[in-house]
């Protein structure tokens, strides 16, 4: 018995020049109860896929065949109100943008009811409490947010909000689309774990999409792995994560990091305390934000923090911590966008505070940022090249027009871009792997001496992260430039990094060199952080979340509603 | 702490009435020109008054003006009397006072604008939105063309056009002025129809335009949001057109165009000067016109005054009525 069957799906783009094929006669079975993980990188088909069992494919795209049968009804052959009335009551969908999903005029409780009446259903007002108030209470939110806006929540509190609108009428199939792309590491596990109680509860199907090996091999049954539009591999993940058939599931499960299989990078190296001035050193920062005459209460979101970076030889150290752990915070602060309430921020020696117009124009030329937003980093009407020389005109580098060229060239070689194939384009025309190369291009164009990276890979497709990464650790080596490495993301911080540094609440709870840090974490939020992470094996379990910031009781939920997490492959 | 910021917020009102008011004052005296000798050398040309003796009078008049004391006592004097709203007499119609002249036109106009700017934004924005919502279909591209044009075409030239068409070809309404020349003002049922009826070309004058201009901006910000992510979202949760429509576009492309409706308040006392001037209705623009061309320090510093307090105040209340229909500015 199959709950969906899918057959010779064939969706196609009709542009103004050409028709692209963006799915091309795919077919699946989804079982009753089953979760079917729906991977693969960014245009392969797999958002379009789902999309169009709602037959929400927006012109120019269009469904050019195939069936969908949901218990037997074709969800494709639905016209008029039925497509509309299908969504939903039988098919549901959570969306990938959780931060933005949300009407932010309306309050929870409206946002909950308003699908619910446009289905038919009219409660009344005591009725539409009890209601709101389950759906709520189900995915671990306190009733008392059905009067709140989606302003008030924070990003995973939304994220369970759009999953309790989703399941309010108990659909026969749920389509997730990305839930926790835009979550940090310990909220995704607790998004992920709400959602499977939810769907275990009600027992229908669950489709996910995304590209995080590691999350599907713990949330889901089965993975269809999709390349081009067409299907790969489909395989329970019992088999897929030991025994890959398709080289592209290999290559997605390879590209996931893991623990125990750390590569040492040629200089081992460690923060000694050595003599003379370190490169960067913090010495007891902290930073208040708010407080004032009028402002109610400040928010210490850095506190009495120290650490030191060595001058002698170029080091990656991460910076790990949640959002709201004041990670971003200690970057803008070296990145001077913010001045410290109180401590001293040293570079090479000199407090950035008692610097010189000299000293500082030449700190903002040796530190340079990467940031996390790919699409958002560039001025979209000017060409590469133009991106990339502006940094030098910027300093009066520029030497002649040859010498910009090879210059240019070579910071492209250096990030592993094709120079020929970049130069001259805009950057909308390139992917967000390239634009994160050519980001960290720019910044070594005019030869820094450290790098902050903020989140550098976290929109990036999974597949690539370690790639870009571990091309900065090349980097590190081939030019003497250190990383400051800021990341939620504990896994590819023990593989690039040479030092850890765990930030919780604005302090620095834990520092050490990663083997010691993430393998054997000594402070109880590490561990936490470190059991937060997905692994790619089904049979490791996604431990017990120890520790809970987020105000909501994680463990219940997992406890009372998901016995059942800690799967073994369904093979 | 919502009474504490309101309070903070007229404290700023204030400080922003006093400083207008204060630049009001000292600006003006910067004009080469003395409005009295103006004024007589005017008389001197047309009337009996002796042209030789214009200096002589001038001091006469600044003596009888107190416009002869230290600038620094006028204005402390001028501080004191817009506080209690009283700005003197007019030099042009001496000797009415500026209060009866501003309060005989302001009541023309307030009605006059504010009725239409209400219409036409409920309009505007209405048809905006749907022509965003509906962009795909043939007819609502050439509605937004149409506007798009009309938009454009400055407020007097179509009222210049609908006074060449419909009164003065078709006869169907009056050219000019308020309410007719034969009637005497009262409250009464057939004066309330003439004052409506001369009302219905300006009106639509500043209608035809201003629809088009919030209708633009509306089409415009609806476009954006369906962009977003909620309108997808709403798409999947299977609500009905009418209210993702309503309740999930329009309801939020709608805030900017509501500060931008408080800010155009904020100029209805003189936003349709020409408007008024083509129409002969007898409102502040009229009356402003009249005051400059003459030289009428006191009745400029009084209408200005009154667009000062009147700007202030409508962004007094965008800042009061944002937190009701945005969630997310209330703290």
């Amino acid at each position: 018995m199959t709950l969906l069957q899918v057959r010779d799906l064939s969706i196609d783009y009709f542009t103004s020049t050409r028709v692209i094929h963006a799915v091309r006669g795919v077919s699946f079975d989804v079982a009753p109860a089953e979760r079917v993980a729906l991977v693969g990188e960014s245009g392969s088909g797999k958002t379009t896929t789902a999309l169009a069992l709602m037959q929400m494919i927006e012109a120019p795209g269009k469904i050019t065949g195939g069936t969908a049968h949901l218990k037997g009804e074709d969800l494709l052959a639905l016209r008029g109100d039925a497509v509309r009335s299908s969504r939903l009551r039988r098919v549901a969908y959570i969306p990938q943008g959780a931060m933005n999903s949300l009407n932010p005029v309306l309050r929870l409780r409206e946002q909950i009811l308003d699908g619910l009446t446009d289905h038919g259903q009219r409660p009344d007002r005591r009725a539409a409490d009890t209601l709101v108030a389950g759906a709520l209470e189900g995915v671990g939110l306190s009733p008392a947010l059905a009067r709140a806006y989606p302003h008030q929540l924070s990003g995973g509190m939304k994220q369970r909000a759009c999953i309790a609108i989703a399941i309010a009428m108990k659909p026969d199939l749920v389509i997730a689309d990305e839930p926790t792309s835009a979550l940090d590491v310990i909220t995704q596990k607790q998004v992920m774990a709400t959602l499977i109680a939810a769907q275990e509860d009600i027992g229908c199907g669950l489709l996910v999409i995304g590209h995080d090996m590691g999350l599907m091999a713990q949330a889901t049954h089965r993975v269809i792995v999709m390349q081009d539009g067409l299907i790969a591999e489909d395989a329970p993940v019992g088999r897929i994560f030991h025994a890959p058939r398709h080289p592209y599931s290999k290559m997605l499960i390879e590209s996931v990091p893991t623990l125990g299989r750390r590569t040492e990078t040629a200089a081992p190296a460690v923060a000694k305390p050595s003599g003379g001035a370190g490169l960067m050193e913090f010495d007891g920062v902290s930073k208040t934000f708010g407080g004032g005459l009028l402002g109610r209460g400040a928010v210490r979101a850095l506190d009495t923090c120290s650490f030191r970076l060595a001058d002698d030889h170029p080091q990656i150290i991460s910076v790990v911590g949640q959002s709201g752990s004041g990670k971003t915070t200690l970057a803008r602060m070296i990145l001077g966008f913010e001045t410290q309430s109180a401590g001293e921020i040293r570079y090479r020696g000199t407090a950035t505070s008692a610097m010189r117009a000299g000293e500082k124009r030449a700190y903002r030329r040796e530190v340079q940022a990467i940031f996390q937003d790919p699409y958002g980093s560039f001025n979209p009407f000017y060409k590469v090249d133009r991106a990339l020389s502006l940094p030098l005109e910027n300093f009066d580098l520029a030497g002649d027009r040859p010498a910009e060229r090879k210059r240019m060239e070579e910071a492209c070689e250096a990030v592993g871009l094709d120079a020929g194939e970049i130069l001259g384009r805009f950057p909308h025309e390139l992917s967000g792997g390239q634009r994160q190369r050519l980001m960290v291009a720019r910044a070594l164009m005019i030869g820094p001496r450290l790098l902050v990276a903020d989140e550098p890979v976290s929109m990036v497709d999974a597949s690539l992260r370690m790639t870009i990464l571990g091309n900065l650790q090349r980097l590190k080596d081939r030019f003497a430039i250190s990383v400051i490495y800021i990341t939620h993301d504990l896994a590819t911080a023990y593989h690039v990094s040479d030092y850890v540094l765990v930030l919780h609440r604005g302090r620095i709870v834990e520092a050490g060199l990663p083997a010691d840090v993430i393998e054997n974490p000594a402070h109880p939020y590490t561990r936490s952080l470190v059991g937060a992470i997905p692994w790619p094996d089904p049979n490791r379990a996604w431990g017990d979340s120890r520790t809970d910031d987020t105000g909501w009781d994680a463990r219940q939920i997992i406890r009372s509603q998901s016995q059942g997490f800690e799967l073994a492959g369904a093979a | 702490m919502y009474l504490q910021r309101i309070l903070k917020r007229i404290l700023t009102l204030l400080a922003v009435i006093w400083a207008a008011a204060t630049l009001n004052f000292f600006l003006p005296q910067l004009a080469p020109k003395n409005p009295i000798t103006e004024k007589l050398t005017q008389l001197a040309e047309t009337s009996g008054v002796d042209g030789n003796r214009i200096a002589e009078l001038t001091e006469a008049f600044n003596a009888r003006f107190g416009l002869d004391r230290p600038l620094w006592e006028r204005y402390f004097d001028y501080l004191g009397d817009i506080a209690t709203f009283d700005f003197g007499l007019s030099i042009a119609s001496y000797p009415a006072r500026v209060g009866d002249l501003i309060g005989a036109a302001l009541p023309w106009t307030i009605g006059l604008m504010v009725t239409t700017t209400l219409i036409s934004f409920a309009i505007g924005t209405l048809v905006g939105a749907y022509a965003a919502w509906r962009r795909d279909s043939v007819l609502m591209q050439a509605v937004s063309s149409v506007l798009m044009v009309f938009s454009a075409i400055p407020f007097y030239l179509i009222g210049l056009v609908l006074i060449y068409f419909l009164a003065a070809k078709a006869g169907w309404f009056p050219i000019s002025g308020g309410y007719s020349i034969f009637s005497i003002p009262g409250w009464n049922w057939s004066f309330a129809v003439e004052v409506f009826h001369h009302s219905i070309l300006p009106a639509l004058s500043i209608a035809i335009a201003s629809i088009g201009i919030w209708a633009i901006g509306m089409r415009g910000m609806m476009v954006t949001v369906q962009g977003e992510d909620y309108m997808t979202f709403a798409k999947a949760k299977g609500l009905t057109p009418r209210r993702i429509f309503l309740r999930y576009g329009l309801r939020n492309a709608i805030l900017p165009q509501v500060t931008t409706l408080a800010l155009f308040f904020g100029q209805v006392v003189t936003g349709a000067v020409l408007v008024e001037i083509v129409f002969g209705y007898p409102g502040m623009g009229n009356l402003l016109l009249e005051s400059i061309t003459l030289f009428d320090y006191p009745t400029i510093y009084g209408i200005v005054f009154i667009l000062i307090v009147t700007i202030a105040v409508s962004m007094l209340l965008v800042d009061l009525i944002y937190p009701l229909i945005d969630p997310r500015v209330r703290t």
